[in-house]
């Protein structure tokens, strides 16, 4: 009996690792499409490196003409405030529907975030891939500008939030329940006595959840989140989002600018209070199967820094995840913005309120925004951290993010930089951060 | 000596037909956490085939049946190394005549290893490998014994497991592995295997499930002599199809049914299984 015969094992076993591969590898970038593509490839695939290795990049181009093309491929690094700080140049020729290899050694060492640059420039070709790496960005530092009354400002605030009295209502949604969740509006008062709506879905299946807590991006409207099965979804919608417009009801161009001359009255106080009114819901509502032990925050930009403060006031808060956390180490991100070509949030929207109002100063500004930075907020988050940045991000530049991540005291905290995102992480973030989130709550 | 090689030979045939198979493969347990595996099993056989692959029937009266149980404990030691230990206790009944009954029990060959992830696709498929050492939990004289091959061994897996793609169906998982064993005894033997799985919910609790096992064992000595590993060389195929329902978020049963169509130097075995999955 041959054992070919009856086990063709060796195909088998060739044809599954051939299946492996291909699948671990799909998941690279797809194919451009042009006359001309470049792919620019770092040699550690997330583009953060530590000081003592080399930072490479190879960099592809393909020619997808009939016709020869020559002339230079160069790369320029900047710093993430606009400083040269390497360049080099070669002179390439690549024949018609060729590839041309290059790699490329990057002599730069220093802790930060650097923009880097490919350009080709032939007789019929022009063009600029902008690319963003990092070395050693847990070592990043950034000055705290915490005022000195900052932690009794924000008791006053949770001593005036908790002064209000909630009035909470829930109402059960069946228009929008499904035979597997329950979905129900919520209202309650906030700072200020303003009312303030979210949604909560309970699946149907169990008596007792762990909760996903959602705050929202910058005046954007949270809805129900049916998307999970093993979650309690609270989503709250802050004042002035979704439908917690009764009072406040502003465009995204002016809402970061409401009496932003005034610390005590500007916008984002009332909003940082009413995450953690938010989470007053949660603890009073545990007959709706809230685990109240299992309570997570989670926000991306606006909802990024709105979860580190709710985490960073409340305790109550026992995991934090976000994403790309907006107005982060804002001294920072005002140096990195302007070194940028076109201006664009936050500092788009500052920058024009200074050009509108004669003397109004950029000290003025930090006396203000230096109470909701939420980077002096970090150092009291003690809870469990992930975030995920992405690297081409310009709202919230990676160093500025890193700087808020690092100055978080918990010891339990990591971070997941996209290369090629901008204001926004990738799917394959989410899939981590829902491993996580099972990983640290312990379950299935 | 015959009824002893029969017995083992039985046995051998039960560690591989009934061994939860169903284990978690390449996925990966995740950290901090435990899986454990109850699994009770049952096997009969009657007919065999022979070394031509031709059906032999049994002598009138005789049979083998088992009833088995097995202990799978996983543990995720980090997010892609995971701890994993087998202990399967048995007890088989071997009417070698009418009349004439052997029953064994006892515990059986013992795995601990690891699984090991080598690539993970977007945390939706996993390339695993997987690592354990063998060892027998009972005293065997000359390396024969009824509840196992009576000797040391080593266990190599690949294994790519994870979700079905979306072109082929909207939900649902597949697992395949390709296992090699070697058994540290002068006839060995090597086996190696190959295992696919598709799971496919049919309710958002119920799922059913289709395993096929294709296994080989063999053995530079492939005459028939008094060492039964070394003796023998055998293959089979063998379906399996399962029925999953889910309890809660922690606790998942599974029962399933399966026959042994064609092979070579193997019985004409059925039985099924009934296991328990434990997420802590």
């Amino acid at each position: 009996m041959k054992v070919s015969r009856y086990f063709p094992a060796s195909a088998i076993f060739l044809l599954m690792m051939s299946f492996c591969m291909s699948a671990a590898y799909g998941q690279e970038e797809t194919e451009d499409t042009g006359d001309l593509v470049m792919k620019a490839i770092p040699q550690n695939k997330e583009a953060v490196f530590n000081g003592n290795e080399k930072i490479r990049y190879r960099l592809k181009v393909s020619n997808n003409t009939d016709i020869v093309q020559e002339g230079r491929l160069s790369y320029q690094v900047t710093t993430d405030e606009g400083k040269k700080v390497a360049y080099d140049s070669v002179h390439v020729k690549i024949k018609g529907r060729g590839d041309k290899d290059l790699l490329f050694n990057i002599p730069v060492k220093t802790t930060g975030f650097y923009r880097i640059n490919f350009m080709v420039n032939m007789p019929e070709y022009d063009d600029t891939m902008r690319r963003v790496f990092g070395v050693n960005p847990e070592k990043i530092r950034s000055q705290l500008h915490k005022p000195s009354d900052f932690d009794v400002f924000w008791k006053q605030s949770m001593e005036q939030l908790a002064s209000v009295p909630p009035d909470y209502r829930v109402l059960e949604r069946k228009d929008l329940s499904t035979d597997r969740k329950k979905v129900y509006a919520v209202e309650m008062r906030s700072y200020g006595g303003l009312l303030i709506r979210g949604w909560l879905v309970v699946p149907r299946d169990g008596k007792k959840f762990p909760v996903h807590y959602r705050v929202p991006g910058y005046v954007v409207t949270l809805a129900p989140n049916m998307d999970n099965d093993d979650f309690i979804a609270f989503d709250l919608n802050v004042r002035g989002n979704g439908n917690s417009k009764d009072v406040i009801n502003i465009g995204t161009d002016n809402y970061s600018l409401v009496n932003i001359e005034n610390k005590d009255k500007y916008i984002y106080r009332g909003v940082y209070m009413d995450c953690l009114r938010g989470l007053d819901f949660l603890y009073s509502h545990a007959n709706l199967g809230i685990d109240t032990s299992k309570i997570f925050v989670e926000g991306g930009s606006q909802g990024g820094a709105l979860a580190v403060v709710t985490a960073a006031l409340d305790k109550r808060i026992k995991l934090l995840t976000m994403q790309v956390p907006l107005y982060a180490d804002i001294h920072d991100n005002f140096a990195i913005s302007a070194s940028y070509d076109e201006q664009v949030f936050p500092f788009k929207v500052f920058r024009r309120y200074k050009a509108e109002h004669p003397g109004y100063t950029w000290e003025k500004f930090y006396s203000t925004f230096d109470y909701y930075d939420p980077q002096n907020f970090a150092p009291m988050v003690t809870c469990p951290v992930l975030m995920g940045i992405g690297l081409l991000d310009q709202f919230c530049p990676p160093r500025c993010s890193m700087a808020l991540f690092n100055h978080i005291s918990s010891s339990n905290k990591e971070f997941v930089c996209v290369p090629n995102s901008t204001h926004e992480v990738n799917f394959n973030y989410f899939m981590f951060q829902n491993l996580w989130i099972r990983e640290q709550f312990r379950i299935p | 000596m015959k009824t002893i090689v029969k017995i083992s030979f039985f046995c051998w045939l039960l560690l591989v037909l009934i061994t939860p198979l169903r284990s978690f493969a390449g996925f990966p347990i995740g950290k901090y956490r435990f899986v454990v595996v109850p699994t009770f099993s049952y096997y009969h056989q009657k007919d065999r085939f022979d070394d031509k692959d031709n059906v032999i029937k049994g002598a009138p009266g005789t049979g083998f049946t088992s009833y088995a149980s097995n202990l799978y404990v996983g543990y995720g030691l980090s997010r892609r190394l995971d701890l994993i230990v087998t202990v399967p206790y048995l007890y088989q009944q071997n009417t070698i005549a009418p009349g004439n009954t052997l029953v064994d029990a006892g515990l059986g060959d013992m795995t601990l290893g690891f699984s090991y992830n080598l690539i993970n696709s977007n945390y939706i498929r996993f390339f695993s490998i997987g690592v354990a050492g063998i060892a027998p939990l009972y005293k065997s004289e000359n390396e024969i014994s009824p509840l196992g091959l009576g000797s040391y061994g080593t266990e190599v897996k690949l294994m790519y497991s994870g979700a079905l793609p979306k072109d082929v169906a909207s939900k649902g998982y597949f697992n395949t592995e390709f296992g090699y064993r070697h058994y540290y005894s002068t006839q060995g033997p090597d086996q190696i295997s190959l295992t696919a799985s598709v799971g496919y919910p049919v309710t958002q609790h119920d799922q059913l499930s289709l395993d096929i096992l294709l296994f080989r064992s063999f053995s530079s000595n492939k005459t028939f002599n008094s060492n039964i590993y070394a003796a023998h060389d055998f293959f089979f195929f063998k379906p399996q199809l399962n029925f999953g329902h889910q309890i809660s978020r922690r606790l998942s049963v599974f029962a399933g049914g399966f026959f042994v169509p064609f092979g070579v130097n193997t019985g004409i075995g059925y039985g099924g299984s009934v296991l328990a999955v434990v997420k802590l």
